[in-house]
This record gives structure tokens, sequence and C-alpha cells, in this order.
């Protein structure tokens, strides 16, 4: 009962947040809105009890790419002009309607379709050690791969965004 | 406990709230936390469905981990050309940046 409760609180929370990045005027505003929304879906997790990736979320999400975010927002602030800039393009009010459609569909589907099974009552505890055994039993390749991407895509980010000579 | 639907729901409303700031918003690092918003909602979904309906196998959480680390370089590698484009056009508006080469 408490924990639905909870559970409640920290949903309509993440709605808040995640509109108020999307919404924000300012950009920074909207970057410690993300901060929030990321530690949310985080502590969902926590709901789901999957530590795991709870605290790779917060790790990763929480720390990492925020700080990443901040940092760009920092090398691209623009000198402040005399009246506010619009902060949405001229097809805003498209983009709403598609998003109205899109959500619709999305609740829609999620509440009307027959899950299958008897369960949907409890979410199972998932170990560390379990997760561990499956990624490295079925998914090695995968992994590799994936440290790889990293690599390159590493790479890739510090020769597009090095200061080149003038020559 | 909170039933399956809920979480569906919920990731359905923030990734909608990530389409919206993807179409909508000027700011190429706003459209980029938009997309970090995207990406969390799906996580949100495969690590719903894993802990529900097939908790043995673990695949969604597995998926989630390679989400988190794709979306990672994904955030590295835009920063990298959000900075370099507003190196070259002293605006970080995806709108005033419509040309292909310059």
């Amino acid at each position: 009962m408490t924990t639905e409760v909870l559970w409640w609180i920290f949903a309509v929370a993440i709605v808040a947040v995640s509109a108020g990045v999307v919404f924000a005027r300012t950009v920074i505003h909207s970057a410690i809105f993300l901060i929030l929304s990321l530690a949310g879906v985080g502590a969902m997790y926590l709901f789901l009890t999957i530590e795991f990736i709870a605290l790779v979320q917060f790790l990763i999400y929480g720390g990492a790419v925020t700080v990443l975010i901040l940092l760009a927002l920092m090398l691209t602030r623009m000198a402040a002009s005399g009246e506010p800039e619009p902060t949405t393009g001229v097809q805003a009010p498209f983009g709403a309607l598609v998003v109205l459609g899109l959500m619709v569909t999305l609740i829609g589907v999620a509440v009307s379709t027959a899950w299958p099974g008897d369960l949907g009552e409890n979410a199972v505890a998932v170990s560390i050690e379990h997760i561990g055994e499956q990624m490295f039993q079925n998914f090695g390749a995968p992994f590799m791969i994936t440290a790889a991407l990293l690599l390159v895509a590493f790479i890739g980010a510090i020769v597009i965004a090095r200061q080149e000579d003038e020559d | 406990m909170v039933p399956m639907e809920n979480y569906l729901v919920l990731s359905g409303i923030i990734f909608s709230l990530g389409v919206y700031g993807v179409l909508a918003r000027r700011n190429a690092v706003l459209v980029l936390m938009s997309v970090e918003l995207m990406l969390n909602a799906v996580s949100l979904n495969f690590v719903a469905f894993s802990a529900y309906l097939d908790p043995d196998k673990a695949t969604g959480i597995i998926f989630a981990v390679f989400v988190i680390a794709v979306a990672a370089a994904e955030v590295g590698l835009a920063l990298a050309i959000v900075i370099r484009l507003f190196r070259n056009r002293s605006t970080a508006n995806v709108d005033e940046a419509a040309t292909m080469r310059w």
C-alpha cells in the first residue's frame, strides 16, 4: 500500500519534471529538470527491484551524461540579446498535434492490451549475478561490439570537436 | 504492488514529451536532452517488461544496459557536433543550421 502511494508520487513527479525539460524557457533549467527526471526513472527501476540498472542509471545518466550536457551548454552560451528569442520553431503546433496522437495511441495500447499470463501483480527480483551470467553467456558478442562502438564514438567526438590549426 | 500497465503508461508519457521536445525546440542541446528522455522511456519499458514477463532470461534488462551504453556514445558524439556547429556558426539553434555545407 505504502509502495503504491510512493510510486504514484514518483510517477507524477517524473511526468512534471519531464514536462519541465521540454517546456522550460532557460536551457539550464531544462538541464536541471533532466537530472531530476533521470533520477526519477532510476527510482522506478528500484520499484521494479532491478537494482543493477538503477545503479547504472544513477552513475551514467545522473553523473556522466548530465555533466557532459552542462559542459556543452557552457561552451555554447550565446550572448544575451535584447528581447528573449522564441524557444520553439514554427513547427511547434504540428509537433504538438503529432505528439498528442502518439500519446493517446501509446496509452490506449498499454491499457487495452491483455498481457499474457497471470503475473501482472508482482515484479520479480532479478539479482545482479543472474544479469551477469546471462550477459556473458548469451550476449557476449553484443558486449564486445558495444565496447568497440564506445571507442569509435569517443575517438570520433575528439576528432570532431578538436580545435583545428590555422594554416 | 503496481501493475505493469502503469509503467507502460508512464513511459509512454515520457516518450511523447521527448518527441515533442525533438520536434518543437530550437536549441540543439535541448533536442539532445529530449532524445535522452525518449531513450530513458524506452529503457523503462524494456525493464518493466523484463521484470514482469521474463525474469528468468533478463533479456530486457540486458537490452537496457546496451541502450544506456549506446546513449552515452551518442551524447558524446552529438555534443561534439553541437560544439563544432557553434564554433562555425555562432549559434546552437537547429533551424539556423539548415544548409548541408558551407
